[in-house]
């Protein structure tokens, strides 16, 4: 991949940027599910994190793991889909608010496979939601305009989304987020079955969205090492500790975290040019993985 | 007109290049000449049986053709145009209000309270409708009343179950979707649950309303004051005029096909999306 495809990323920084107040503070999570043989699966045990507001800047991080290692499980307690058995999910909305626990809705949700209202056109997709969370219709209907205009989907605004493409259905999923205003958004597995091409023009659209607003964050689901190493200012790797016999103990939780912020590699175009990039890659790929 | 009649959906395959193997292949490629060719010529095989059918059980079409003169001609309540219009008339309500029943019935089924009985009522499919016959005799008057409250409920048992599995089928992630943009459950319920599943549920009724026409003639026969095709094939029958049942069943037939493609037009003006969502 070369450089010239994530220009969209502002260039590097001068200093060092100061780190604000708390945004989503994630401490001791555990999941447990109840199998049917009476025994208890533990997805995530001890799983913590916490992401701050960065000043000037948006917030991208990643949350990295093989198959299995629980990140869908961690986007659910997140999202406030689902209820941990122990810990807390703690989130702030915007500047000056307190920490307080996540409710379902406070986070705005990418899924995997771009779920949408298949019974309404584009336009209304982006619409109803709005309208539902008390915005005034003809605003919704201006706003919508505008994003998709934005985002070159206005010849698809009176499409219905069965007849779009896959990266087409992924922007209308995100415009959908971006309708109610959100600032915490998740991305599950946006970089899932696309080619390279496509791949970075999936990087530049969650970079360009993410620098609208310093207090937008977005949480990125993934399992693709470089693409989130590109677009990310904190790489958190989430895996399963491993007995003496080298067997996985259940109960993922994050075992290293990367600030790329520190390693001089965060919002920067010409990242996989730098040799540092290539060493972090190296080292998640060939020795952090294959322990995960 | 496309139907709403359940077709095989045909998934991409190599074409050998000779449309006579194609029609034989395991889905086959087969294009809209060779398919109209397939459909002409089973309606070649079904008359050239039913012209030298060996079976003397069955009528040859000049005896039902006939049949159809005399139905015509008969007075009253005995005529054709009169039999029919009972019939028909009992299907519409039936289908109606069995329709709306069944969606209320199916769409609370999301509420825990509702489940028990929407089980129940699923359950209920399995007892012969003839088994309600004294509590029907003893709630509604025979006639026009009962004809109604019997098909109505007996095409409700099984019109729940298929509308009931179309709710079950919506996936999670729908749901979540409308949770995690903040939706409430009402929203939910209407975004979710009701509005995209109208079409299938319009697929449920057309199904269902082909059941009603095998319960019309039973539930005609029970109870046969009024007419109906229902009687009028058990009163032929019972005199071995064959030639009058055949004609009868032919016009079930006509009626239903009308009635499924009705029924299709309406699901695709009201719900253009389930056109591309039939070819997706």
């Amino acid at each position: 991949m070369t450089d010239n495809h994530t220009d969209c990323i502002p260039g590097p920084l001068d200093q060092m940027p100061a780190r604000l107040e708390t945004l989503l503070h994630i401490e001791k999570v555990g999941k447990e599910f109840p199998m049917n043989d009476g025994s208890t699966f533990v997805a995530l045990k001890d799983f913590s994190l916490e992401i701050q507001n960065i000043k000037d800047k948006p917030q991208i991080v990643s949350l990295l793991g093989p198959s299995g290692s629980g990140k869908t499980t961690a986007l659910r307690i997140i999202a406030g889909l689902d209820k941990p058995t122990s810990g807390c999910v703690l989130i702030t909305n915007g500047e000056g608010q307190h920490l307080r626990p996540v409710r379902v809705g406070d986070v705005g949700v990418v899924f995997q496979r771009y779920p949408l209202f298949e019974d309404l056109n584009v336009l209304h997709n982006l619409i109803d939601p709005a309208v539902r969370s008390g915005m005034n219709k003809d605003e919704a209907k201006e706003k919508a305009l505008r994003l998709l205009d934005e985002f070159d989907l206005v010849k698809q605004g009176l499409a219905w989304p069965l007849q779009l493409s896959g990266g087409q259905r992924q922007r209308v999923a995100i415009l959908q987020q971006l309708m109610l205003d959100r600032h915490f958004i998740i991305l599950d597995e946006p970089f899932s079955g696309l080619d390279p091409v496509n791949i970075l023009n999936v990087i530049k659209l969650i970079s360009n969205i993410a620098h609208q607003h310093t207090l937008n964050t977005f949480l990125i689901i993934t399992h693709d090492v470089t693409s989130a190493l590109i677009i990310s200012d904190h790489l958190y790797l989430l895996g399963r500790e491993r007995d003496k016999q080298g067997e996985p103990i259940q109960g993922s939780k994050v075992m290293k975290v990367y600030d790329l912020i520190a390693e001089g590699l965060a919002y920067r175009s010409d990242v996989e040019d730098l040799p540092r990039f290539v060493e972090i890659r190296k080292e998640i790929r060939l020795v952090e993985f294959p322990k995960l | 007109m496309e139907t709403s009649a359940t077709s095989v959906a045909t998934p991409p395959t190599n074409d050998s290049g000779y449309p006579l193997r194609e029609m034989v292949r395991v889905y086959g490629a087969v294009g809209g000449f060779a398919r109209s060719h397939i459909v002409i010529g089973w309606i070649v095989l079904f008359l050239l049986v039913w012209f030298f059918n060996p079976i003397k059980a069955m009528p040859y079409p000049s005896e039902v053709l006939r049949a159809f003169q005399r139905m015509w001609n008969a007075p009253g309540s005995s005529g054709l145009v009169y039999n029919v219009y009972v019939t028909l008339k009992l299907n519409i309500v039936g289908v109606l209000i069995s329709s709306v029943l069944s969606l209320l019935i199916s769409y609370l089924a999301v509420i825990p309270l509702f489940q028990p009985f929407n089980k129940f009522i699923q359950w209920l499919r399995y007892i012969p409708i003839v088994g309600f016959n004294l509590v029907f005799l003893t709630l509604f008057a025979i006639g026009w009343p009962m004809k109604v409250a019997m098909l109505t409920t007996g095409m409700s048992f099984f019109l729940v179950t298929s509308m009931t599995s179309v709710i079950a089928s919506i996936p999670r992630m729908k749901y979540e979707l409308a949770r995690v943009l903040g939706y409430n459950d009402w929203h939910v319920f209407y975004s979710v649950v009701v509005r995209p599943t109208l079409p299938a549920m319009i697929d449920m009724i057309a199904q269902n309303a082909a059941m009603g026409w095998v319960m019309i003639t039973a539930i005609e026969t029970f109870n046969r004051t009024e007419g109906g095709i229902g009687s009028q094939i058990y009163a032929y029958t019972s005199t071995n005029q064959l030639a009058e049942v055949y004609a009868y069943l032919l016009i079930i037939g006509v009626i239903a096909v009308i009635e499924d493609g009705l029924l299709s037009l309406i699901k695709r003006v009201l719900f253009p999306y389930s056109l591309v969502a039939e070819r997706a």
